[in-house]
């Protein structure tokens, strides 16, 4: 816990100290061009700035993200085009009379007057779309709507400005075609071409962040889109991640819920129709009958089951490094998921603790590092729970995870045979992603003498019940002698 | 004395001592080993998962008690059992078993080893059989000796009779019983031996586990008093009969009727009027044996002696009296269809509907006893050699078993630790006689009548073993010109003819000797192949999960069951009531986790016809009792795609039985087979059947799944009609993939008041037929 208070306190004093360095006019847009690549759970937001500064020495640029960007968006990074460093962002506070909140980047280098950068902000969405119509019966397809803003939210003056919303097939339903754009447009405002829609180009635009500008000029718009593969959702995944010294074993242990987040089942499930559709190899879209999994490579005894015990239909292809990267995991549900529908189960494996830990021998620590979590493709993590048990008896427990959870937290584990317990760190997160596959890394000591304690433990016991035995059957308690 | 072969001299007794003792606690490890070994078939092929239905229910009760704690269990009012009535759970179940499971729990927990509650349940029964395996050495030491003991641990640890019922997962009542029965009677014959009121307190405690544990404790309350008044019949009273009966009966019987589901059944129902007897006869006796010790006249005594038979007269009046009084509960159904194996069927169908009820067949006898049903009688036999008081306790108990399991499946479970005592005294014997080193005194006899005799019965004792190990015997029995007295024969005809003397007894020469100990450890072998392979194909299977293989040769799991319960559990709301067929109503609860209107606790006949009713009637007729019941869900089991037999079609005459007895005027069993007396599906069926709703819903769109070829139902071989049933008032909410379990909505009622046949043609497009035109002209006055 410390580390992240300290890493986030100067920061945090900074944002205080200095609330208005989002000036207006330190920066202007020449030009904005948003990608929205429509998906089923996920959205990736992809929107480049071509930032020029209006005076010396402007080096922390501002992002704007309206109420319900913030609440969809679980990812956000951004970059300088063609570079790799990920810039530092930090919270900006919140512009009450707008209703905006506003971050900070800093950009690697100060610009001067009239310079310019381009600046690529990454943003991962979730529950952003929802199924339309609502329900749909079993042989039908899937449609989703997605709805956003159409102007990009900036504290800044915008010169042009362009939306592109792509979906994953061209069979689009319908998109709205926003009127009274005449102040930043004179031709159509959108045009439609293949799996893409383009809005714009709007020129002129005077900064949005505002609530002048978002009240009577910022538009809406939504595209209704075809499918076809099923939305699913983690509604829960609970991981624990077991250390084994003596057994040389990481345990990792996932307990998923998952949900078609696809359009209700309208009427019921027919089996019938469901082989039917399976023998003709057509299946619908909204249904979700297996699932692959990439796991570690090197697993050894996986198990899956669910609340009432064993799935025997899983195939599991172990992947051995260095060749091959992950094992392969296909999962199929006890039933074929319909839209609406939930499955629980619980998914675990052991793998070599070498392929993750290491010993520092200049600070006598353990270094390991856990994947945070199991990737279920195209999925999105509503609320996650990692724990990290380790060694009973480790001490200076350091870790650091790959982003700032929301909340975390050591308690003690008791498990097979232990006398005090085990250091467990749980880490909370909601709403993960692809992006945020990573890893956590922890650090801590085990001296020798908590190796040697369980065995000493249970050697003592047996030893107890030996010499207790062994003076029971010496003893005479007998009234009457014989 | 000459000796067959030699014996080491050398060896102090101590060094003999120790050396068999040390052996003896290996053996018993190593039977105990197997005994739980052989009880993993179901672990090792399919999984740790609990079995069948019964344990279900117990499963999900040792989950409260391990969760909640033992007061809420013991309190624990079950409201979706039963469906609106609910269940008291606390009150009537026998608790030992969930109590014994919860005490392991919590031991182990204590002890920081998180083992899990499923894990215990499903290996308790393998882990008890060890203890019964030790139990049953402890009883057979009491009749003959150590080594009959082992002998009888090991039949006991792997025979089938036992396994059937003690396999890891089948989490069953039985699993500690059989252990709890044998230890109490090793109680009871060791109190009896001994006279010591510590054993018989003992017993008793055991007694009141085994009350706690097991229905079938009856068995052991009407055991033990038979066993002490057939002793005070042959003339052996004696005052360690009277301290080990009057202690065990009196805390005995204390002590079960705290169990709530006993209550104050051992004073007021006439199964246990029989121990009541004993012991009021017992004080009577004991105080006519005291009277007699201190007065001498004759005539007082026999004055004394008619009084005493008076008073028992009187005693046995007085039970009857207050049973018709209403006063001691009358025998109940159970009962009586012990001695007529057709009462149940005639007057409770409900009992003869289960399959573990019905009368056994002879094969099964062979099936789960192999060699041990043959050396049984022997083994009875030889008890009535010496005849002690504890011979006396095993003989009855072999009659009575015997007689019990063959009236009912299930009580082979009763006579197999009975079989397996007697055999291991029977086969200790033969082995005692042929090991034994000391050759009798060459006398000349006519051994040649004896010796055929000998030989003809040997062949037929070793029928199961190969023929070689046969031939070989008889090669060897002209050989050995004076001794080819085969075991059993030999100690029987000891026992009958008593002129011979006790010095011409004995085997002699070598190879005689290795001729029957070769065959007899022949048949041991066997037995071990036998029951091992019984037990492996057929008391292995979970029958939750079904196995077949597929065409590469790799087993292949149907796992239907559990699809459509975690469907129900994972996608209905949690109050949604599910209605099924009792059968299935425990493991509704323990997998699905949703109210159920029956199940498999059968204490409500008229409910349960309820559920044969609506089953078995018109879907116009079951929709309102549905209604009633709250019913969202139905649920049947049909093999017909798959073969599997089990399923509700072929129960079906079983629910129409049951709600013929609450209902024969709507329900009539002849309505539902065809007018030759068939009971068929296909196009004769009858038209009561087709429209049952049982009928309908197991074959509802089955037609339509062989995609215009002729559909064949392949549980009963019988081809299909080409367009299946319809349903108006129930939607097929989700079928399992290999369509064993069919669960069906019940539809709401139709918001427009019309009745849902009239809603469905409506929305199908159908135009209402007119019914007669209606005279619109007034009938003149």
């Amino acid at each position: 816990m410390v580390p992240h208070w300290r890493r986030r306190l100067p920061l945090l004093l900074l944002s205080l100290l200095c609330p208005s360095f989002a000036s207006a006019h330190s920066f202007e847009n020449t030009a904005i061009v948003r990608t929205i690549d429509l998906g089923g759970s996920l959205v990736h937001v992809t929107t480049t700035y071509a930032v020029k500064a209006l005076e010396d020495g402007a080096g922390v640029y501002t992002l704007a993200l309206a109420e319900r960007e913030l609440k969809r968006t679980s990812w956000l990074e951004a970059k300088i085009k063609g570079q790799q460093n990920i810039l530092a962002m930090e919270s900006a506070g919140f512009d009450g009379e707008s209703g905006v909140y506003l971050f900070s980047v800093e950009l690697p280098e100060t610009l001067r007057t009239n310079g310019t950068a381009n600046l690529v902000v990454e943003a991962i969405e979730t529950h952003a779309t929802y199924p339309w119509p609502e329900e749909a019966g079993q042989k039908d397809g899937q449609s989703l709507k997605y709805e956003t803003d159409l102007f990009v939210v900036s504290p800044y003056k915008t010169s042009v400005e362009r939306i592109k919303i792509k979906s994953p097939s061209p069979n689009i339903l319908s998109y709205s075609t926003p009127e009274g754009l005449d102040e930043f447009t004179m031709e159509i405002p959108v045009t439609k071409s293949g799996a893409t829609i383009t809005y714009g180009p709007f020129s002129n635009i005077p900064a949005t962040a505002d609530a002048t500008f978002l009240k009577p000029k910022q538009k809406e718009v939504a595209v209704h889109y075809n499918y076809d593969h099923p939305v699913i959702e983690v509604t829960e995944l609970k991981r624990s991640a077991e250390i084994s010294h003596w057994g040389a074993n990481l345990n990792i242990e996932d307990k998923i819920h998952l949900h078609n987040a696809g359009p209700k089942l309208k009427g019921h499930f027919s089996r019938l129709e469901h082989q039917a559709s399976t023998f003709l190899g057509r299946m619908p879209p909204h249904v979700l009958p297996s699932l692959t999994l990439h796991l570690p490579p090197n697993i050894r005894s996986p198990y899956y089951y669910d609340l009432i015990g064993n799935v025997s239909t899983s195939h599991l292809r172990v992947g051995h490094l260095p060749a091959q990267q992950s094992s392969l995991l296909e999962v199929r549900p006890r039933y074929p998921l319909m839209g609406g529908w939930n499955y629980s189960f619980t998914l675990g494996w052991d793998s070599p603790l070498a392929d993750y830990a290491g010993y520092d021998k200049s600070t006598g620590k353990y270094v390991i590092g856990v994947p945070l979590m199991t990737l279920v493709p195209g999925a999105v993590v509503g609320d996650a729970e990692v724990t990290i048990i380790l060694p009973e008896g480790a001490t200076d427990v350091d870790f650091f995870p790959p982003f700032t959870p929301i909340q975390s937290y050591v308690k003690t584990h008791v498990t097979y045979l232990d006398t005090v317990g085990r250091p467990a760190i749980i880490l909370e997160y909601k709403d993960l992603t692809t992006k945020h596959a990573g890893t956590v890394y922890v650090m801590y000591k085990v001296p020798l003498s908590a190796h040697l304690k369980k065995p000493l433990a249970v050697a003592t016991a047996f030893m107890g019940l030996f010499v207790l035995g062994f003076a029971v059957r010496r003893m005479d308690v007998r009234i009457q002698k014989k | 004395m000459p000796l067959a072969y030699s014996l080491p001299t050398d060896l102090s007794p101590a060094t003999v001592v120790n050396a068999s003792s040390l052996l003896r606690i290996v053996a018993l490890a190593l039977i105990s080993g197997a005994a739980i070994a052989s009880r993993l078939f179901a672990v090792i092929n399919f999984e740790s998962v609990i079995h069948e239905f019964d344990p279900w229910f117990n499963y999900r009760a040792t989950r409260v008690l391990a969760s909640e704690g033992f007061y809420e269990f013991w309190n624990w009012f079950d409201p979706t059992a039963w469906y609106p009535l609910g269940r008291v759970v606390g009150g009537t179940i026998y608790p030992g078993l969930m109590a014994t499971s919860g005490v392991i729990y919590s031991i182990l927990h204590g002890l920081n080893l998180p083992v899990d509650i499923r894990n215990i349940c499903v290996m308790l029964a393998p882990g008890f059989s060890a203890l019964t395996a030790w139990s049953t050495y402890m009883f057979t030491k009491e009749m003959k000796d150590e080594s009959a003991g082992l002998l009888a641990a090991a039949f006991i640890g792997i025979v089938p009779g036992y396994i059937s019922r003690s396999v890891a997962g089948s989490y069953d009542n039985e699993a500690i019983a059989i252990f709890l029965l044998m230890f109490t009677f090793f109680l009871w014959i060791k109190a009896l031996k001994t006279g010591s009121a510590f054993f018989g307190t003992l017993a008793a405690l055991f007694y009141f586990y085994m009350v706690a544990a097991w229905g079938g404790y009856a068995f052991i309350t009407n055991m033990i008093p038979l066993h002490a008044f057939t002793l005070i019949l042959m003339g052996r009273f004696s005052s360690r009969l009277y301290v080990a009966y009057s202690s065990w009966y009196a805390i005995g019987t204390l002590a079960s009727m705290q169990v709530p589901f006993v209550g104050f059944q051992p004073v007021r129902t006439s199964e246990h009027m029989a121990a009541l007897g004993v012991f009021g006869l017992l004080q009577i006796i004991a105080f006519a044996e005291l009277v007699r010790a201190h007065v001498s006249s004759k005539q007082f005594q026999r004055l004394l002696y008619a009084s005493v038979i008076g008073m028992g007269i009187l005693g046995g009046l007085a039970i009857v009296g207050l049973t018709y009084k209403g006063w001691i509960a009358p025998w109940t159904g159970r009962f009586y269809s012990l001695w007529d194996t057709g009462y149940a069927k005639k007057y409770i169908p409900i009992i003869a509907s289960v399959s573990e009820h019905q009368p056994t067949a002879w094969p099964s006898f062979f099936m789960d006893l192999q060699l041990l049903i043959f050396v049984f009688p022997a083994g009875v036999i030889l008890c009535f050699r010496e005849l002690r008081d504890e011979h006396v306790f095993v003989i009855i108990y072999a009659v009575v078993a015997s007689y019990f399991a063959g009236v009912m499946v299930r009580l082979m479970l009763t006579l197999t630790p009975c079989v397996c005592v007697c055999a291991a005294v029977a086969f200790s014997s033969v082995l005692d006689t042929y090991i034994n080193p000391v050759e009798p005194d060459a006398v000349e006899e006519e051994a040649e009548t004896a010796g055929d005799g000998a030989v003809s019965a040997s062949s037929t004792a070793v029928s199961t073993s190969s023929g070689s190990a046969t031939k070989k015997g008889k090669k060897a029995a002209p050989a050995a010109q004076p001794g080819p007295l085969g075991g059993l024969v030999s100690t029987v005809s000891a026992v009958v003819s008593t002129k011979k003397g006790e010095k011409s007894r004995g085997i002699f020469g070598g190879d005689t000797r290795l001729a029957v100990l070769l065959n007899a450890l022949g048949m041991l072998l066997f037995f071990v192949l036998h029951c091992t392979y019984v037990t492996s194909s057929a008391y292995s299977s979970p029958s939750v999960v079904l196995a077949s293989t597929n065409p590469d040769g790799s087993q292949h799991i149907i796992d239907d069951f559990r699809e459509a319960y975690y469907w129900l559990r994972q996608n209905t709301p949690e109050t949604a009531v599910v209605m099924s067929w009792w059968d299935y109503g425990y493991q509704i609860a323990g997998m699905a986790d949703r109210p159920t209107l029956v199940d498999n606790n059968t204490w409500n006949n008229t409910h349960i016809a309820t559920v044969g009713k609506a089953m078995s009637s018109s879907e116009e007729v079951a929709y309102p009792i549905l209604r009633k019941h709250d019913v969202d869900y139905v649920l049947v089991i049909f093999g017909g795609l798959l073969g599997y037999s089990g399923d509700d079609i072929n129960k079906f005459l079983w629910m129409v039985r049951i709600a013929q007895g609450v209902w024969p005027d709507e329900i009539q069993e002849p309505n539902y087979f065809t007018a030759k007396g068939e009971y068929k599906v296909d196009d004769g069926a009858s038209n009561t059947m087709k429209n049952s709703l049982m009928y309908k819903m197991s074959y509802y769109r089955f037609a339509e799944l062989f995609g215009g070829n002729q559909a064949v139902d392949r549980v009963r071989g019988q081809q299909m009609p080409k367009i299946g049933p319809t349903l108006d008032y129930l939607d097929e909410a989700f079928t399992s993939e290999n369509w064993i379990v069919r669960i069906y909505q019940v539809k709401k009622e139709d918001p427009l008041g019309r009745d849902l046949r009239t809603a469905n043609a409506f929305e199908q497009g159908k135009r209402r037929k007119r019914s007669k035109p209606v005279a619109r002209r007034r009938a003149i006055v």
